[in-house]
């Protein structure tokens, strides 16, 4: 049986598309298509997005009437979801101890993320977990190995980037 | 100023540019052979591609050289040496472990590994360096001598009405020739020039911002091309890891059996392929947006038919045929100089790699790669000077290639033995850290990261995310140019069909869609 992997994208395409057109660009775009400026007829912000949107328009129109039998159909599965959940979950986990680390640990971090060794802090700990978890995952198991690894991959990139350069901000630095 | 002398004025500012403060050596130079030897060690490390390597380097080349314009040269020096040498280092583990180190390695590995489980690697490898740099050697003299003339041609004959035409001419191509369906490829086209206007246009309340402070600075550059080109590749390649574990790999090693040497006899018999496969990969790179796997692809077919009918009674293509390695790394490596041609010429970016070299020169400044480069005034045009610089360099890379290329290639086998699982999550880290490092806020790498699912989703459904990169780069282009365009016009809807070169590039646009739809559905 053929999938039908590119009608539903077509057909998803074709309603994003549409609410982009009809909804958001006329609610968030102050100026329409063409615009009169004291005589002076101009093109408008809300052009350029439509016409982006009528690519999407005619990709997913294309898709549902001239594509929706073709023969190579990959489509999303729910191992791709879990996949995406677990991935986003550890990636977020990571960014917020990278971001947060620092700051809980020390309540006058803001004094001392030009100082090393506490600058290091939050990009240390995320950067190990996200590392480290992401190995320990393929894996299937959890391992001192792939600790020492997550370890050993962030601080050559904080002799790479944070050493030589004064102007270079590790994470979260910039934002503290 | 001559043409000679902006050729002798860009070979100099190769030379007499800025120094490495350490060693006292002239920077581009230096830079080129980093980027070249970097280059071979990422294409010979399944799991690494070129582009990663330049989007990693990037920020910490423009904290070493700095925004001005001096930076140029060794900086995009530099990426110019690993594009190259991605493009040879490729073979390695395509040849000796049956594994492409790029995707358009692939056909790499049907002779080439024949050739190692029969006991010649070393020979493999020395025709597939051969047959790389000859064909980049090639590519590269088409692009010295036809970028600038075409650049000159778009300048004096296209006006800003079929300037505009000719930028949704080349989007709807990479859309349609990019993948296996037009459909995807529009989408992605569209989805990249809609995220392009996020933030931005010319009124003072920044368009489709739903309010907020984060998206009214649109989104940056490189969130966008790391997240979707990058990142995606990135989280695609953790999941096919995680499938591909438990099913084991062997890991086997490599003997040499025989005389490993490249003869006369040799160039000989694989010289009608490299020649071959050499104009047909610069003819498929000029076009923007047609990759090296269609012309590894195109080069092996042909090449396969020839030999077939000249020497039915030699080892055939897929048996461990030399020819068979010629004809693609022939075909692969001319792609990547003659895809700078629409770069140089047009500034519309045909691959991902290109994408970097106009990131590159977007984020130091002071040279915009287009046809306004190639203006050969009385007075010192700089932007012309550094594309003659580029030209340079990119010969300088051409000649690491054939002086330590091989050898270096020689000794990257290695390179297989660090595990995928190991390495991408590097990755991972490496391209949130310069995206950081770039942007400095934490939104920059969420922002990223979003990007990042939307490239591993397109690449599931079997959307290329490259239409989508070079629509979000030529986004600001288009636009600009269709208001410039629609003023000069006096406000006429119809600008776009104002005149017959415009005329033909729209009728070539809608060509384009309406016969890549036939093809790809016969």
């Amino acid at each position: 049986m053929t999938s039908r992997a590119n009608l539903y994208l077509g057909l998803v395409s074709l309603v994003l598309a549409l609410v982009v057109i009809f909804l958001w660009i006329p609610l968030d775009t102050d100026t329409g298509l063409i615009e009169k400026v004291r005589r002076r007829v101009t093109i408008g912000d809300a052009l350029a997005p439509t016409i982006a949107a009528c690519f999407v328009v005619l990709g997913g129109g294309l898709l549902v009437l001239a594509e929706r039998n073709a023969a190579d159909q990959p489509g999303l599965t729910s191992s791709n979801l879990r996949h995406v959940l677990w991935v986003l979950g550890l990636v977020a986990l990571a960014l917020l101890l990278m971001r947060w680390a620092g700051p809980l640990l020390m309540e006058d971090y803001r004094l001392l993320r030009a100082t090393a060794p506490w600058k290091w802090v939050g990009f240390v700990l995320g950067g190990t977990i996200l590392v480290t978890g992401l190995i320990s995952a393929i894996e299937r198991r959890l391992s001192l190995r792939s600790l020492a690894i997550g370890i050993a991959v962030t601080l050559p990139l904080i002799v790479l980037f944070d050493l030589p350069f004064d102007d270079l901000l590790l994470p979260p630095n910039g934002d503290v | 100023m001559s043409v000679l002398d902006y050729i002798l004025a860009g070979v100099a500012a190769v030379f007499a540019g800025p120094e490495l403060a350490f060693l006292g050596l002239p920077a581009t130079p230096m830079m080129i052979l980093c980027g070249f030897l970097l280059g071979i060690v990422v294409g010979s490390t399944p799991g690494l591609t070129a582009p990663m390597a330049m989007a990693v380097s990037l920020p910490l080349l423009i904290s070493a050289f700095g925004f001005n314009p001096d930076a140029l040269l060794p900086v995009m020096g530099f990426l110019i040496g690993v594009m190259k040498g991605g493009t040879v280092g490729g073979a390695v583990p395509a040849i000796l472990f049956n594994t492409p180190g790029t995707p358009d390695a692939y056909m790499t590995t049907l002779d080439g590994h024949p050739m190692t489980t029969a006991g010649q690697p070393g020979k493999a490898l020395r025709i597939a360096h051969f047959s790389s740099a000859s064909g980049d050697t090639f590519s590269d003299i088409v692009l010295i001598l036809c970028a600038p003339f075409l650049a000159v041609l778009v300048e004096q004959y296209l006006d800003l009405p079929e300037k505009t035409a000719l930028l949704l001419l080349s989007l709807a191509f990479i859309a349609a020739v990019i993948g296996g369906s037009v459909g995807k490829g529009l989408i992605s086209t569209g989805l990249g020039l809609l995220a392009a206007y996020v933030g931005t246009g010319e009124d003072f309340y920044p368009r489709l911002s739903m309010g907020t402070e984060e998206l009214s600075r649109g989104f940056p550059i490189t969130t966008a091309v790391l997240g979707v080109l990058i990142l995606g590749e990135v989280f695609k390649s953790l999941e096919d890891e995680r499938h591909r574990r438990g099913k084991g790999s062997v890991f086997k090693g490599v003997s040499n059996t025989g005389d490993q040497r490249l003869t006369r006899g040799d160039l000989r018999r694989i010289a009608p392929f490299i020649g071959r496969s050499a104009v047909i990969g610069t003819a498929i790179g000029a076009l923007p947006g047609v990759g090296s796997t269609l012309a590894a692809t195109l080069g092996y077919t042909v090449g396969r038919a020839r030999h077939a009918k000249n020497s039915p009674e030699a080892p055939q293509f897929g048996e461990g045929a030399p020819e068979g390695i010629a004809a693609t790394e022939a075909a692969n490596s001319s792609v990547s100089g003659a895809n700078l041609i629409p770069v140089l010429s047009l500034g519309i970016p045909g691959n991902a790699a290109a994408v970097f070299l106009i990131l590159a020169a977007e984020t130091i400044g002071g040279f915009n790669p287009g046809p306004s480069v190639f203006k050969f005034t009385e007075q010192p045009n700089p932007e012309l000077i550094v594309a003659f610089g580029l030209f340079t360099a990119m010969m300088i890379a051409n000649l690491l290639n054939w002086t330590i290329g091989g050898v270096f290639m020689r000794a990257m086998g290695v390179m297989m033995r660090i595990p995928k699982q190991i390495l991408l999550p590097c990755v991972l880290l490496l391209t949130l850290t310069a995206i950081y490092v770039q942007e400095t806020r934490m939104e920059a790498i969420w922002m990223a990261v979003v990007f990042g699912f939307l490239g591993y989703f397109m690449r599931r459904v079997g959307m290329s995310p490259l239409p989508f990169v070079i629509a979000f780069i030529l986004g600001g282009k288009l636009e600009e140019t269709a208001r410039q365009a629609f003023a000069a016009t006096g406000g006429d809807a119809f600008f776009l069909f104002s005149s017959p070169t415009a005329i033909l590039l729209m009728g070539l646009m809608a060509a384009t869609i309406f016969f890549s739809l036939r093809r790809k559905s016969a």
